[in-house]
């Protein structure tokens, strides 16, 4: 039970796959204007994580070895494609905010990297739990910075007014760059907590 | 003109790097030197090159809405577009396996510059990227979709390569420990994207 | 076994193909009924934005059904009419069978090239009509609803939409409320069907009654939607002429009557 609690514990502190590994940066910035597009990204790509680990972690005794990376991506390709799917179904406000970001889940590389690192050596439910953790913790730290870029430039959480009306809004939060900076704050502060995570 | 309009804004104001952050991860990963910077920069255009106007093939005669038209009326109705991201997928990792195999083979002094990042590429958001913006802009023609992905790849080139040179200067400073490493070069990464926002008024 | 063997990969890799596509296929066919109904909705809430019945956002909270309901409740008549301006059809508007033309790339490529365009013709109860625009943005497609008073040429309304202009840039001219509210009490100038608008760089001149200030920085965007603006109306023109004096002579009758 103590190594459940560890896998599903070290992506989203010690080894936070954003923060510590740098993974994923590539479709995780672009969406964090607004929380809600950000909780939505979030949740899809735990789903993406979560169930293509488990996908690979099933067929791992079976995949040649030749074409492991394409069939890989397949499995991964499928999963985004229904998380699409149902999102253009059911969200389709968000699906259209998120646009081309929801198909770069493929390329994110912390889902092939825990595929490569994890499930292909590793039962299922292990595997499963490890997905949904990392994806978790890729998750955190989507919301903390989106958290940050609507309070700070729309003066909103969620689409609502939380800040006076007097405020006036920070235009360059919005802009590109800001997400990059706030980013590299937080490795700031997770490192100064943390200090074994320091780079020499 | 179209052309040119589209080469200057797919480098500058649409830059994949500072405005998508896309290919961010292999970005951070192999900046660390000028000279490892360059072969990926140079891989990563040549793929785009390679695979981008082929996907927009694929797109215009496979996927679309109503894009089996010429295989008969009864193929009109056919809407394949939902297959599109597994498609650009699929031929991406299959253009980088055949590349892999074809440098290794002919040109061995290419292969050991390059090689080792080819594999890096299949799963680098700027290509995938690269084809499904040209999805989305709906390109009039094949030589727009070229002309869009020499931009989008020479922008990355110029991103990665700054970037390398910025870090190896970097790493004589003395920066507070917590921020060494990742922490200041995301910080780095985002003054350069305010740099490049001064392109972002450009009109041609 | 040999999972490494020629034969044993190939099967492998045939296998996983077919499933996944019965996988994708199943998938997008079951959702294709939900995702037409958030398109349809969609193209509902933009048309009603520009006829002045709401704003987006309120549309966008208000579900689907209601969309199509509050379309229904409001809508006329929905005709098609071909650039000589004789009707060639009709749209059902009852909440449960809502009909639209909202593919509007073959209709452009019928307007430029000589074609016979389907352009539909959207009037509202409260005696605004609803015509699309549609046109090359920089970066892809942007289309539009332009609204009219009932004389057929004064704009009471726009909306415009986009699928990749740069954001705060071109893309202003879906978020930027200042702009589109330029157009409310502009003329069309029916008269010239190569040129009935225009989106001027730099500043429309005072008191112009056909011209609105383009977005700075957003050349080429703008310049797309003022073609696209003179390409469509210049189709509609037409229609907009022959049947706005109708229009007119059957409330002057209505009047006398009264």
């Amino acid at each position: 039970m103590a190594n459940f609690k560890e896998t599903l514990l070290n992506p989203i502190l010690k080894g936070n796959p954003i923060t510590v590994l740098v993974l994923g940066i590539c479709s995780s910035l672009a969406v964090t204007v607004q929380l809600k597009g950000a909780c939505v990204m979030a949740l899809s790509v735990i789903a993406v994580t979560g169930l293509s680990s488990l996908v690979v972690s099933l067929l791992r005794n079976t995949i040649p070895n030749r074409v492991r990376i394409i069939v890989q991506l397949v499995v991964v390709a499928m999963m985004v494609i229904l998380v699409d799917q149902v999102l253009k179904a059911f969200a389709y406000a968000v699906d259209k905010q998120l646009s081309v970001y929801i198909g770069l889940i493929i390329t994110n590389c912390i889902v092939m990297g825990r595929i490569e690192a994890f499930a292909l050596g590793s039962k299922p439910i292990p595997s499963l739990i490890d997905g949904l953790a990392n994806g978790l913790g890729y998750g955190l730290i989507l919301i903390i910075v989106a958290f940050f870029r609507e309070l700070l430039g729309s003066g909103t959480l969620f689409g609502f007014q939380v800040l006076p009306a007097g405020y006036v809004p920070n235009n360059f939060v919005i802009l590109p760059p800001f997400a990059l900076i706030l980013l590299g704050c937080i490795i700031w502060a997770h490192r100064a907590f943390d200090k074994e995570l320091q780079e020499k | 003109m179209e052309y040119v309009n589209i080469f200057v804004r797919s480098i500058f104001v649409d830059n994949m790097i500072f405005a998508y952050f896309l290919g961010m991860c292999s970005y951070l990963a192999v900046s660390k030197n000028v000279k490892t910077a360059n072969g990926l920069g140079l891989a990563v255009i040549f793929v785009l090159l390679c695979t981008l106007p082929l996907n927009y093939l694929l797109n215009k005669f496979v996927l679309q809405p109503g894009a089996l038209s010429w295989l008969g009326e009864s193929f009109a109705d056919v809407d394949l577009s939902f297959l599109s991201f597994i498609i650009f997928i699929a031929v991406i990792a299959a253009f980088v396996q055949l590349v892999e195999m074809i440098v290794e083979k002919f040109l061995p002094s290419l292969y050991s510059s390059l090689g080792i990042f080819l594999p890096l590429i299949a799963v680098n958001c700027a290509i995938l990227g690269g084809s499904l913006f040209m999805q989305q802009k709906d390109f009039a023609n094949v030589g727009e979709s070229a002309v869009y992905a020499l931009g989008s790849g020479i922008g990355w080139y110029l991103a990665i390569v700054c970037l390398a040179a910025i870090r190896e200067k970097l790493s004589y400073s003395n920066v507070p420990a917590p921020l060494k490493g990742t922490g200041i070069t995301f910080i780095t990464v985002g003054l350069m994207g305010i740099a490049f926002m001064i392109f972002m008024g450009i009109q041609l | 076994m040999n999972t490494n063997s020629n034969v044993y990969t190939v099967i492998y890799t045939t296998v996983i193909v077919v499933v996944v596509a019965a996988v994708l296929a199943f998938a997008a066919s079951s959702l294709k009924p939900l995702q037409t109904a958030n398109i349809k909705a969609e193209t509902l809430s933009q048309m009603m934005t520009a006829a002045g019945l709401g704003d987006s956002e309120s549309f966008s909270s208000m579900g689907n059904d209601a969309v199509l309901a509050t379309y229904s409740e409001n809508i006329a008549e929905a005709i098609v009419v071909n650039a000589r301006g004789e009707q060639i059809g009709v749209l059902k508007t009852d909440k449960d069978h809502i009909e639209l033309i909202d593919n509007f790339k073959p209709e452009n490529k019928a307007i430029t090239e000589g074609g016979e365009p389907r352009l539909p013709v959207y009037k509202f109860k409260s005696g605004v009509t609803v015509i699309p625009v549609f046109g090359a943005g920089l970066w892809g497609p942007i289309w539009g609803y332009i609204a009219l008073e009932k004389d057929l040429k004064t704009i009471c309304g726009a909306y415009f939409d986009h699928s990749g202009e740069t954001p705060g840039l071109g893309a202003k001219i879906k978020d930027e409320p200042s702009f589109k509210a330029q157009f409310n009490g502009k003329v069309l100038n029916l008269q010239n069907t190569k040129n009935p608008f225009d989106i001027v760089k730099g500043g429309a001149p005072e008191g112009s009654i056909d011209k609105v200030d383009a977005i700075s920085g957003a050349t080429m965007t703008c310049n797309g939607l003022d073609k696209a603006i003179d390409t469509w109306v210049g189709a509609y023109a037409a229609y907009l002429q022959s049947a706005a004096p109708a229009i007119q002579e059957a409330e002057v009758a209505q009047t006398v009557e009264e």
